[in-house]
């Protein structure tokens, strides 16, 4: 795992452009190699995709070979409605940049067929030979892309449920009209990040604290969604200071000092491998298989009832339960850092035991 | 790639300007189509039909506004609306230098204005006035939204420089009909678009309903009307007053007359037009109207074909002269306020100073207002997707001597560019 801790959100956004600009050009790009960039929405990608333009106007870098693969987008949401992701990348990033438009790639929340939908996501992402880098954001509960608390560390793209708490939060940008919020969205799956070359993950502010101190300091966990990127081999999460409150001063200082020993990230990426571009079936059929090796003779005992039934995911088996998000089951939610340190089954080495140990 | 073909870019973004959103400017890109000479609905476009732009346009922070409406405009370039020529191709002929002059001052629909005229001018000049409608080329300049015919149903008294012989008073509308002639102002291919006349004159207040029937806005104006016979015009459909204290009875405080309308709550609030030229109104009395009805405001330069011409004294229309010093025009041998000579952009200045009115409010008097009195929203005077794409660009600095100026730099006309000033943009600078 890779950290870098800066100052405030700008120098982290300017970090994280800077990286992927980098990244970009040593790939050196051609039409027929394209670079095959994962890319989120959301407050610190905002602020990203800001410089992120500034440096292409100012003629640092060009999106023409790029090829991107959006995270998420809700369902049943018209495309051009100033909420969607299809008009959060546009107004933010694509249409400021070169980025040829059939480059890109955002899952249809429209779709007639969802289930469909996503496999074709999947099959386009492994047509390109994978995503070279996923760029990401994490949720104050630690969800990366629509992957909510107790979402499969092994999913792939799929219809999600939105947890309550999530629609709570969102319904700010639908007027304050629980109503208006949707219900569904698709997303990557985890696995669908962890299969890219690179993930890079912004977290800034400090209601991202926890999420960084569970996704860094604590075991895998399907909990904190984060955490599975701890298995993936090119991990870099990028914080503001904020964003660190809650970690350990000796996992700060571990990461301050490999930065400062001149191991500077941006030279410590994967090697820019370019794979075959073999065309890999869907994997979202194929689990289907893999899923039920349950023999018939002990069916009572799956917990199947557990099982959202959502009558739109007709042809996957991978539906998870969304329990509420994590950030529910806190006290306050708005510094969850501070209760959860009042209850003390947060704390991770209280001043009191060291006391007592004197 | 259609659209390839041809040496016009077909999609041009225009990138690192300011756009008015409602009573402020943003930044915001703007897409547009040379093909359907609309303004594109640029993320569909982008998403459905994979369209990215011919040709990217770097406005340098420059202001990007919708082209201005003029609602009253009676000539320009040496030539007079009211004025019929010998055979219609002369008349249709200088209309053309007017409309590509007018183009240039960043006034792209107008809508051209009669004064007070016998009926034979009338029915001479106003087939040519109609909308120029879809026939209409980008390289034709400025188009006409149809004519406005200022009189002659107006005051003896407040007649302005109208010639009071031409004046008339209505019967029945048989007379109204008869004045303009029927093909004009009635009918699919009708002519006039706005009629200014006096309510309180003959039987003209009854004639209201029938005239907004046909979808031609009355506009109260050259009259004497006391503040009740005012009130019963907006009650009949009467929805603007033409030059606001121009050629109206003052205001006076037991009757506040024509002007009371802005101050009323028992009926929508009429539109108004002023000329914002520094010699009609003081700025003080455009500043209370504009605080009395903000969303009313039109302006306007009620320019005639003087205009751009050096002093002297010249002939106008029915044998007599007026005198031009500077942009004073008066009728000779009296002092009466013949007209105007400012252009609409110098109103717009003129106003902005004055009124405290943000840059956004005081292009809004000549773009959006208009376009809504004239039941044109969303297609004219708004850079909404789906508007025709009839755009200027603005610089706004600083003038030593007048304070903050606009001025005109580019006009583009249904997506295609007819005027500029000269100072480069800079090109595929995304």
């Amino acid at each position: 795992m890779r950290v870098i801790i800066r100052e405030n959100v700008l120098e982290a956004s300017e970090y994280i452009a800077d990286y992927i600009i980098s990244r970009i050009k040593s790939f050196k790009p051609t039409e027929n190699q394209p670079f095959v960039l994962g890319l989120p929405t959301g407050s610190s990608p905002e602020i990203i995709y800001k410089t992120l333009v500034r440096h292409h106007r100012a003629g640092d870098i060009s999106f023409k070979n790029v090829v991107t693969f959006n995270m998420d987008e809700y369902v049943g949401l018209p495309r051009d409605h100033p909420e969607s992701y299809h008009s959060f990348m546009y107004k933010h990033f694509f249409s400021h940049v070169d980025i040829p438009p059939q480059n890109i790639h955002i899952l249809d929340g429209n779709a007639p067929d969802l289930a469909a939908e996503c496999a074709s996501f999947e099959a386009k992402i492994a047509r390109y030979g994978g995503i070279e880098l996923f760029l990401g954001g994490v949720g104050p509960d630690g969800h990366i892309a629509f992957n909510e608390p107790g979402s499969s560390l092994s999913s792939r793209t799929r219809v999600k449920t939105l947890a309550y708490d999530t629609i709570l939060a969102n319904s700010r940008f639908f007027g304050g009209d629980l109503d208006k919020v949707p219900r569904m969205a698709l997303t990557v799956g985890i696995q669908t990040v962890m299969e890219a070359r690179e993930v890079v993950i912004v977290a800034t502010g400090a209601h991202k604290a926890l999420a960084v101190e569970k996704g860094l300091e604590g075991g895998v966990n399907h909990m904190w969604t984060l955490s599975a990127l701890q298995l993936h081999q090119h991990p870099l999460i990028v914080c503001d200071r904020d964003a660190t409150l809650e970690l350990k001063v000796k996992t700060v200082r571990y990461f301050e000092a490999i930065e400062q020993s001149g191991t500077d990230a941006r030279t410590q990426g994967p090697p820019l491998v370019y794979r075959p571009r073999t065309y890999v079936p869907a994997p979202v059929g194929v689990s289907k298989f893999h899923q039920q090796p349950t023999p018939a003779s002990t069916p009572p005992r799956v917990p199947k009832d557990l099982k959202i039934n959502t009558q739109l995911n007709q042809t996957m088996d991978e539906e998870e339960l969304t329990p509420d998000s994590m950030s529910s089951r806190m006290v306050d939610s708005a510094i969850s850092g501070l209760d959860s340190t009042l209850k003390g089954d947060m704390m991770f080495d209280r001043m009191g035991t060291r006391v007592i140990s004197h | 790639m259609p659209g390839k073909t041809t040496t016009l870019p077909r999609i041009t973004k225009f990138t690192n300007c300011r756009i008015i959103r409602g009573n402020e400017l943003v930044e915001q890109d703007v897409w547009i189509d040379s093909l359907s000479g609309k303004i594109l609905r640029d993320q569909e476009a982008f998403y459905e039909l994979h369209i990215s732009p011919d040709e990217v346009i770097d406005l340098d922070g420059r202001i990007l506004a919708p082209g201005l409406i003029d609602v009253q405009l009676n000539g320009a370039q040496g030539f007079d609306f009211s004025v019929p020529k010998s055979s219609k191709e002369e008349y249709d002929e200088g209309l053309r230098i007017v409309n590509k002059g007018l183009a240039r001052t960043g006034v792209t629909s107008y809508l051209p204005t009669v004064v007070s005229s016998a009926p034979e001018v009338y029915w001479k000049v106003l087939p040519s006035l109609g909308p120029s409608g879809p026939k209409h080329r980008a390289e034709d300049g400025a188009e006409s939204l149809g004519a406005h015919v200022e009189g002659p149903f107006i005051s003896p008294g407040r007649n302005g420089i109208h010639k009071t012989e031409v004046l008339q008073a209505t019967e029945e509308f048989e007379d109204v009909i008869q004045c303009y002639g029927k093909a004009n102002i009635s009918g699919d291919s009708k002519t006039v678009k706005m009629i200014t006349a006096a309510p309180e004159i003959g039987s003209m207040v009854n004639h209201i309903p029938s005239l907004a029937a046909q979808g031609i806005i009355y506009s109260i104006g050259h009259s004497d009307a006391s503040y009740e016979q005012a009130m019963n015009a907006t009650k009949q459909g009467a929805t603007m007053i033409t030059h606001l204290f121009n050629a109206m009875r003052p205001f006076y405080h037991r009757n506040p007359g024509i002007f009371g309308l802005l101050g009323q709550n028992e009926r929508p609030r009429p539109f108004y037009g002023v000329i914002a030229d520094g010699i009609h109104l003081h700025p003080t009395s455009i500043r209370i109207a504009y605080n009395a009805h903000p969303d009313g405001l039109i302006l306007v330069t009620d320019a005639m074909k003087l205009c751009g011409l050096p002093d002297g004294v010249y002939d106008w229309t029915n044998g007599e002269r007026i005198v031009k010093s500077g942009a004073r025009l008066t009728l000779e041998g009296s002092d009466k306020i013949a007209g105007s000579s400012a252009t609409l952009i110098e109103c717009v200045n003129n106003f902005r100073r004055w009124s405290n009115a943000s840059t956004a409010e005081a292009l809004n008097a000549v773009t959006a207002t208009p376009a809504r009195l004239l039941g044109l929203e969303g297609v004219k005077g708004t850079l909404e997707s789906g508007a025709d794409a009839d755009l200027i660009v603005l610089t706004d600095a600083l003038d030593p001597y007048s304070g903050p100026t606009l001025t005109v730099d580019q006009v583009w006309k249904r997506g295609v560019k007819i005027y500029d000033s000269g100072k480069a943009a800079v090109n595929n600078q995304l």
